[in-house]
């Protein structure tokens, strides 16, 4: 009997959670196996693999994952090492901490596209204040966003600026929480601050680092938004993002079924990053707890 | 018998009321689309306004953002949902859009307001398979713009005498509008010579295809500018295209740092700001410089330069020309309306179209800020007094001979209108972006384009991407 009832509440749930989160995958993941575009309209046709193929055979696919992977992986790194610096300034009450603190935060509120237009006229070639900047050094118009070089920089210059707060606050957090006896315990044994961080409060906040970071990475894959704003993916496709990349499939070029091809490749890609990135976190975090 | 009174005293009163309506659409509800505004979708509002005062009609506008509109007009239509009465878009979709349009009443196909519309418009943009299937609502090219403190003072044209040894004007080829770029780049007059769009993203390749019309629209092989148009070979790989390209790319020189990121919507202020001596775009530029910027009163315009020598695909040689040829480019070609055959109030619908295109109405829009509407009516080109407020005679008398001059041009090239246009035009984006970065070789960048948009018509199907290019170029079907 109360099998039964236990049924009638689960099922329910059970069919809500297929239709809205399984379904669209499930159809998506169908519609990758088979040749739909709206324009021309073309009616479905079952290909196989053939666009994954397609995909994979396609240099821009690769070269769409060198450009975020370079610019997730060294912008994530300059978040957590500039954030991490930060939230233990902040930790350590210095002055103006509070109004240091809301201010860092501020960055992150934005929407990526405001930033990507701030941006666009600080790194404007003549009248941007970065060009000022740099004149002063004798070096003028500098092609910050024309340069595949130069762009690809500035990009990660904006995601570090945009992000790093996102690492601040949870660094803070996580520093706020470490047991305060663990360091009066150093501090009595005369143990250098450096000796301290390197011995006791990076370890501890290991697990910590280990999530923030793979956070930021898996996000970090989805940028678009300032590309798109920035350089259009350009010049040619040196910009160009994973996700700018599918966009254009599927928006400019209404090919639908490749479009959804390159989502599960997509999700292949992050999931790749993913692992890897566990497995090399576990093994360190496992190696500062020995 | 009281009621029955009553009755007989109001009917005439009702009649009064209904009579105020014509046509009547009393209880008909129109739903209107495009772009978010102001632009087109502000002339949109306003005529919807005054059409459901004359009709006792009601509108409801709907509007999305540009990259949203192709997807959702074409899905409603596909799908016979019914959802738009009018939808407001750009020629290069008619290929894909024709097979769900209604085909626009007979009776709007004749009169003084039909034959007030500019040919070019009303007998090659509107009309697709032979049947009138939208109605232009703005006018749109590619011109070029100057200014007159520039070009008509003394010092310069003395100077660009000795220089160039020919005289200071509105440049008649590419080679001039170059000389005048190089020039005016190494005057101190202005900061720098000329501004065109380079960015990917940015409408580059609609001014490259003004340069290339000048190269590869042969007057003997109608419509071969960007195919063949007997075997549907991509032709954009061919000697007047890569002359086109070098060119293009040669006026970074003549413009300020940074060009390769300019959009169309920094060519403008940089023009009417004072920056530059000259600029390549559409109307936009001309009026920002009457009206917001700081060369007000010397805003000239002409038409795109054209060439001595063109591309014939055929010889595979150049014909070469005692006068330069215009071939000036109507790039985008304006905004357009069409009733989808799916909607339950054509009627209403194309009367609705009749008034925003009526030529009272979109004489007003013309002259209306941010309405994005441009002229398209011979009455807009001839009406003078009705630009005074935008600009002085002078500039308004230059304005509206360039773009009628255009129109009027025997070798005006239209823009490409094809099935899976923006596919064509992402592929061309890519390497043109590439090739401008100096990352490939303008040739190689070409080839690639060639190659790519030929397979791509193999995928969409040869014969009837043909078919269609054909009727987009005005070309009878073949056997």
């Amino acid at each position: 009997m109360n099998d039964r009832v236990k049924h009638i509440f689960i099922w329910p749930a059970f069919l809500l959670v297929l239709v809205i989160t399984l379904f669209p995958l499930i159809y998506a993941l169908t519609v990758s196996f088979q040749t739909v575009r709206i324009v021309p309209p073309t009616p479905a046709r079952f290909v196989g693999f053939d666009n994954y193929a397609d995909i994979l055979a396609n240099a821009r696919f690769w070269g769409a994952i060198a450009t975020t992977a370079t610019i997730v992986i060294i912008s994530v790194l300059a978040q957590y090492a500039i954030g991490l610096s930060v939230a233990l300034a902040l930790h350590h009450n210095v002055p103006g901490a509070s109004l240091f603190r809301v201010t860092f935060l501020l960055p992150m509120f934005l929407a990526p596209v405001c930033v990507a237009l701030i941006a666009k006229m600080i790194f404007h070639p003549v009248l941007g204040p970065a060009n000022e900047f740099f004149s002063m050094f004798g070096l003028e118009n500098l092609p910050f966003l024309t340069d595949p070089n130069f762009a690809i920089a500035v990009l990660i210059a904006i995601e570090t600026w945009q992000w790093t707060p996102f690492v601040v606050l949870l660094m803070l957090a996580g520093l706020q929480n470490l047991p305060a006896e663990v360091f009066e315990a150093a501090r009595v044994d005369n143990i250098s601050a450096w000796r301290r961080f390197r011995d006791i409060t990076f370890p501890m906040l290991l697990p910590l680092s280990a999530a923030v970071i793979f956070i930021r990475l898996i996000e970090g894959f989805k940028i678009i938004d300032t590309v798109f704003i920035l350089t259009g993916g350009g010049p040619g496709t040196s910009t160009e993002t994973l996700t700018l990349f599918a966009y254009n499939e599927g928006f400019k070029k209404f090919n639908i079924g490749m479009t959804s091809a390159l989502s599960f490749l997509f999700l292949i890609v992050v999931i790749v990053f993913g692992t890897l990135y566990l497995a090399g976190a576990r093994k360190l975090t496992q190696r500062y707890a020995q | 018998m009281k009621n029955l009174l009553l009755s007989v005293a109001v009917l005439p009163l009702a009649t009064i009321v209904h009579a105020e309506c014509l046509p009547d659409y009393t209880g008909v509800t129109l739903t209107i689309s495009t772009q978010n505004g102001p632009y087109v979708a502000s002339a949109l509002q306003t005529a919807a306004e005054s059409w459901e005062a004359k009709t006792c009609g009601e509108v409801n506008l709907v509007e999305f953002p540009f990259g949203e509109l192709y997807p959702k007009f074409l899905t409603g239509m596909s799908q016979q949902t019914g959802d738009f009465d009018v939808i407001g878009f750009i020629p290069a979709w008619v290929p894909d859009f024709a097979p769900y349009l209604s085909t626009m009443p007979a009776e709007m196909q004749q009169g003084e307001a039909w034959d007030d519309i500019h040919p070019v418009y009303r007998e090659r943009l509107m009309s697709w398979g032979g049947e009138i299937k939208s109605a232009t609502m703005d006018g749109d090219m590619h011109m070029l713009n100057f200014r007159s403190d520039l070009f008509e003072d003394e010092a310069n044209k003395t100077a660009f005498m000795e220089q160039y040894g020919y005289d200071l004007a509105a440049p008649i080829t590419w080679d001039q509008y170059y000389d005048i770029a190089e020039f005016f780049n190494e005057s101190d007059a202005v900061n720098y010579g000329t501004a065109e769009a380079y960015a990917r993203g940015g409408q580059q390749f609609w001014y490259f295809f003004s340069h290339a019309a000048s190269y590869t629209n042969n007057p003997s092989n109608p419509g071969s500018m960007f195919f063949d148009p007997e075997t549907m070979d991509a032709q954009i790989n061919n000697e007047g295209w890569l002359r086109a390209l070098e060119e293009y790319k040669r006026g970074l020189d003549f413009g300020p740092p940074g060009s390769l990121n300019n959009g169309s919507g920094d060519v403008r202020p940089l023009y009417a700001g004072g920056s530059v001596a000259m600029n390549l775009d559409w109307a936009d530029s001309g009026i920002l410089g009457a009206t917001e910027g700081s060369i007000a009163g010397s805003v000239r315009t002409a038409m795109l330069p054209g060439s001595t020598q063109i591309w014939n695909h055929v010889t595979g040689e150049w014909d070469m020309f005692d006068e330069p040829v215009a071939s000036p480019f109507l790039a985008f070609g304006g905004w357009q309306l069409a009733v989808p055959i799916d909607s339950k109030n054509q009627e209403a619908a194309w009367s609705y179209v009749a008034e925003l295109t009526s030529p009272e109405l979109s004489g007003a829009a013309i002259v209306t800020a941010n309405t994005g509407v441009n002229p398209y009516r011979l009455s807009h080109y001839d009406n003078i007094e009705n630009w005074l407020s935008i600009f002085t005679e002078e500039e308004a008398r230059s304005y509206l001979s360039a773009q009628r001059a255009s129109l009027d041009a025997p070798n005006v090239a239209l823009d490409l209108r094809l099935p899976g246009f923006f596919s064509y035009t992402e592929i061309l984006e890519i390497e043109l972006s590439k090739a401008l970065a100096g990352q490939v070789e303008p040739q190689e960048a070409l080839n690639t384009i060639a190659a790519e948009w030929d397979e791509l018509t193999d995928e969409f199907g040869r014969d009837s991407q043909l078919a269609a290019y054909r009727a987009s170029m005005g070309l009878p079907p073949l056997n």
